[in-house]
């Protein structure tokens, strides 16, 4: 099932002439010296996308530049690269979504010019987001089906709609009511339905951006799955992800971008683990930096009987400089917990001690935040204000740096560089709007924010979500540093190798309680042991 | 195909019942769970239907002839103008907008009606040129809204200065004084029974239902209100969905200033000033949200009730038409208070 690929694809577009040895860039092969030259054999079917020279300005630099790239109906490619390397934009482009700067984008021998996501779908292409377009006030059916209603004699057939998405719920192996409003559902559950809006689109070309980020690593199977089928079905997929070992599963051809240029395109075989990744940074990377083996401190927070929602009765102590993670299944009660403790959810209680000393249980952020415990969300575009730039977000709602009201620039700009310094954030991008950053750039904007409250505790739900290797490291690494300069870190991440590789200390979560706690040096933390923790409470009680 | 333990679909009940698995993350967020829950949400849902039924009982003591079919039938002529603009207000605002100009698009219906059957002697042709008015204005509406992008505010705002201007130059700044029983049928005439302003009213209200929630377009509706971007990465044709429903407002409001100025035998630039306030109270007071993306016709229904309901029993009641204005306005803004509420603490 897992759909090994088969032999690479001759016909297509015979990558870079010199030929990937994997031993580092090379020239940007010039796809369109393809077909035609190799006129004797039979024609070859057309291909799925091409494009000719594609580049996009933002600002003042180019996101991506004079791509020329050949996809052959019917295989499945993967676009790699790090932080900001162009693939959403390229794939943004490819969509409809963006509209090229330069060259142009052919779908099955037509152009798509500026005909924008409409006539992408015309041309039989269909384009799963990485950021949800859910529509929240619709139900979960609705959102499958928006803009590829069934309908019979003008009217919408219910029936026929229901049953088409039941199927394809049974196909996902996931139970969403259909009625659920978007807005009550987790994330996960969102880009499922994403996923299935993409598949019951039922188009030539499936394009996905990061589809399995947000995902448990049960629901990543199933995807799988999923387009191994599509893929059999003779469907083109391209997609975008920073997962390399899905990229190495799943793809017949990789094409490695770095800097908004297109480094390499080749064939699967070509390609391991260790290639993908000397291409796309240029030097090798140690997956994760073990993290917090120093001694920690005092005690910084401890909070006892925790209620909100489905979490129920939790205790939790943490000290300084240590990094505590939490891990659980999705619908676990992790997040709620964070939550909770943020003073973000209302309905929560619990009692609650900072620094040895008891509080009142926050009932709003604010009240969380004065005394010293943040939370650094897990959607990176409800934390940040998107068209400003990163030094305004960093200051929103910082008051040091004002005198009589009034904001001093220079002092604001100096703290904002210092506190995004730390999180290794470049600070020649200070003044551009956070927008236009990568994810992980984004992310390091986003702690700065934070840290620059100088809180005690932070709470840090999914710091690496969709952010690539090289920033991964970094942001880990960072966690590492705060809690080194004695903060004390929660963190919560579905990349539980991650958790492992910092924490000194590990609660299971299930079903809104805490089913284990495992310490760094017991033999039990590991991955494996931790998997089974999470599950089993699961089965039991059902 | 093995995999975990993550029950496939059974037949499910509306949001997440208690069997739900692996539920919301965030529990604020969370759909309602248990009996208790659920009947509460059903009392919030319909909950101006439960205002309309308690206005009505409480109508009926304070004023016996309430329910007489004679004043049903008053009440439903008088409001069929702004009930039929209603419909379509509830198009515009549940896509996201919102538009103002509908009472100048009412006077302007109303003097191009008049004044061309005046001078051409043809209901027919007036009419068409009065409903034609109506498509240029809803046209040019969707058109900068959806097109330029210009905030609907400002936009119908602007606009409505426009379309009266216009009433007022073609008119000469007097009224059109129609004779004939000709330009009068469209109010006066009755089919089974039932003026036909009540039949306009009944049929615009059944076909924007179907229209808003049984068609693809309606989905659409609610697609570009709820999330603009993600309709039109589905590939809709949003400045087209847009821009129609702003057609549809411009017309029935041209249709409504025509049946008034049938019924009263004139034609004049100075009327409608209440108009655009009374029509989106109309949609908002069912509990429509002004937020867009939510909300249906049958609420307009109920919210136009509500508030002739309450026009009735004040007339009856001998109340001046100022404390009319006063008792109006501050429904109004109760209810999108109420829905802001209510949005707060579920989220």
């Amino acid at each position: 099932m897992t759909a090994q690929p088969s032999a690479s694809d001759p016909t297509a577009s015979g990558p870079t002439a010199s030929g990937p040895t994997a031993s580092g860039p090379t020239a940007p092969g010039r796809a369109a010296s393809g077909p035609a030259a190799s006129l004797p054999v039979a024609e070859p079917p057309p291909p799925a996308v091409v494009c000719r020279g594609v580049g996009k300005v933002f600002g003042k630099t180019y996101a991506v530049r004079d791509v020329d790239l050949e996809i052959p109906a019917g295989a499945v490619h993967a676009l790699v690269g790090e932080n900001g390397a162009g693939k959403s934009t390229l794939l943004g482009m490819v969509s409809g979504r963006l509209a090229a700067d330069t060259g142009s984008v052919e779908v099955f021998d037509t152009v798509l010019g500026d005909g924008g996501p409409r006539k992408a779908r015309g041309l039989g292409l269909v384009t799963v987001y990485q950021e949800l377009t859910m529509v929240p006030a619709l139900s979960a059916e609705a959102n499958v089906f928006l803009g590829g209603q069934l309908t019979r004699r003008g009217l919408l057939s219910r029936r026929e709609m229901r049953r088409r998405y039941e199927e394809m719920c049974a196909d996902f192996e996931v139970s969403i009511p259909a009625d659920a409003l978007a807005r009550t559902l987790s994330v996960s559950q969102q880009q499922i339905l994403e996923i299935m809006r993409g598949v019951q689109a039922d188009g030539r070309v499936l394009l996905l951006d990061e589809p399995s980020a947000a995902l448990a690593e049960h629901e990543r199977d199933i995807l799988y799955r999923i387009l191994g089928r599509l893929r059999s079905r003779g469907t083109t997929i391209v997609f975008v992800s920073h997962n390399l070992e899905e990229v190495l599963r799943l793809s017949d051809t990789i094409s490695v971008l770095r800097n908004g240029r297109l480094v390499e395109t080749a064939p699967r075989e070509r390609w391991n683990r260790q290639a993908l990744i000397r291409s796309m940074v240029g030097r090798e990377i140690g997956v994760t930096a073990r993290g917090a083996t120093h001694e920690p401190g005092g005690p910084a927070l401890e909070a006892s009987g925790v209620s909100a929602g489905i979490v129920d009765d939790i205790g939790i102590r943490v000290h300084q400089g240590e990094i505590v993670g939490l891990w659980g299944l999705v619908g676990s009660g992790r997040t709620t917990f964070m939550r909770a403790l943020a003073g973000l959810d209302r309905t929560s209680s619990g009692e609650l001690r900072l620094g040895g000393e008891s509080v009142p249980w926050p009932r709003s952020a604010r009240e969380a935040i004065a005394s010293g415990v943040v939370m650094v969300p897990e959607d990176r575009k409800n934390g940040l204000v998107p068209g400003m730039d990163a030094v305004g977000n960093v200051s929103v709602g910082v008051t040091r740096f004002t005198r009589l009201g009034r904001v001093d620039r220079g002092r604001e700009r100096a703290d904002a560089e210092r506190f995004t310094r730390y999180f290794g954030f470049d600070a020649d991008r200070l003044d551009a709007p956070v927008r236009h950053l990568s994810g992980g750039n984004q992310q390091k904007v986003l702690l700065a924010k934070w840290a620059a409250r100088t809180p005690r505790v932070f709470l840090i739900d999914e710091p690496t979500r969709g952010i690539d290797v090289g920033a991964k490291s970094e942001v880990l690494a960072s966690l590492v540093s705060l809690a080194r300069d004695g903060a004390a870190v929660i963190v919560t991440s579905s990349e539980l190798e991650e958790v492992l590789a910092i924490a000194n200390r590990l609660l299971v979560f299930a079903k809104g309680r805490v089913v284990g706690e495992i310490p760094a040096d017991s033999p039990r933390f590991r991955v494996r042991d931790i998997v089974r923790l999470g599950f089993h409470e699961k089965e039991t009680e059902r | 195909m093995s995999s975990p333990a993550v029950p496939t679909t059974s037949p499910a009940p509306p949001t997440g019942g208690p069997g739900a698995p692996a539920g919301p993350e965030h529990p604020a967020e969370g759909a309602a769970t248990g009996r208790g829950a659920r009947v509460r949400a059903l009392a919030l849902r319909y909950s101006m239907l439960w205002v309309l039924v308690a206005l009505v009982l409480a109508a009926t003591v304070l004023y016996p002839g309430f329910l007489q079919l004679a004043n049903v039938q008053d009440i439903l002529t008088q409001n069929a103008a702004v009930g039929i603009i209603a419909v379509a207000m509830t198009f515009v605002i549940i896509s996201g907008g919102f538009d103002l100009s509908v009472g100048a698009t009412y006077a302007l219906g109303a003097t191009v009606f008049a004044g061309v059957t005046k001078s051409t002697g043809s209901v027919v042709l007036a009419g068409g040129c009065a409903l034609l008015a109506g498509v240029v204005v809803g046209a040019a509406n969707g058109t900068i809204i959806a097109r330029w992008k210009v905030n609907p505010f400002v936009t119908t705002l602007g606009m409505s200065s426009v379309i009266s201007g216009l009433a007022y130059v073609y008119s000469n700044s007097a009224p059109f004084i129609v004779d004939g029983i000709s330009f009068q049928y469209l109010a006066l005439t009755a089919v089974a029974g039932v003026p036909l302003p009540i039949w306009i009213l009944l049929v615009a209200f059944l076909a924007g239902a179907v229209l808003l929630s049984q068609t693809g377009y309606g989905r659409n509706i609610y697609a570009i209100g709820g999330n603009e971007e993600a309709g039109r990465l589905s590939g809709l044709r949003v400045p087209w969905l847009v821009g129609s429903a702003y057609v549809m407002t411009g017309v029935t409001a041209a249709l409504a200033g025509m049946m008034d100025a049938s019924r009263l035998g004139v034609g004049q630039a100075d009327v409608g000033a209440t108009v655009a306030l009374d029509t989106i109270a109309i949609v908002v007071v069912g509990g429509t949200s002004l937020r867009g993306g939510e909300g249906a016709v049958w609420r307009s229904g109920v919210g136009l009730l509500i508030l002739a309901t309450l026009t009735n029993v004040f007339y009856s009641l001998n109340i001046s038409q100022h404390w009319q204005l006063i008792a109006k306005g501050t429904i109004v803004v109760a209810a999108v208070a109420l829905d802001s509420l209510l949005r707060r603490r579920r989220t």
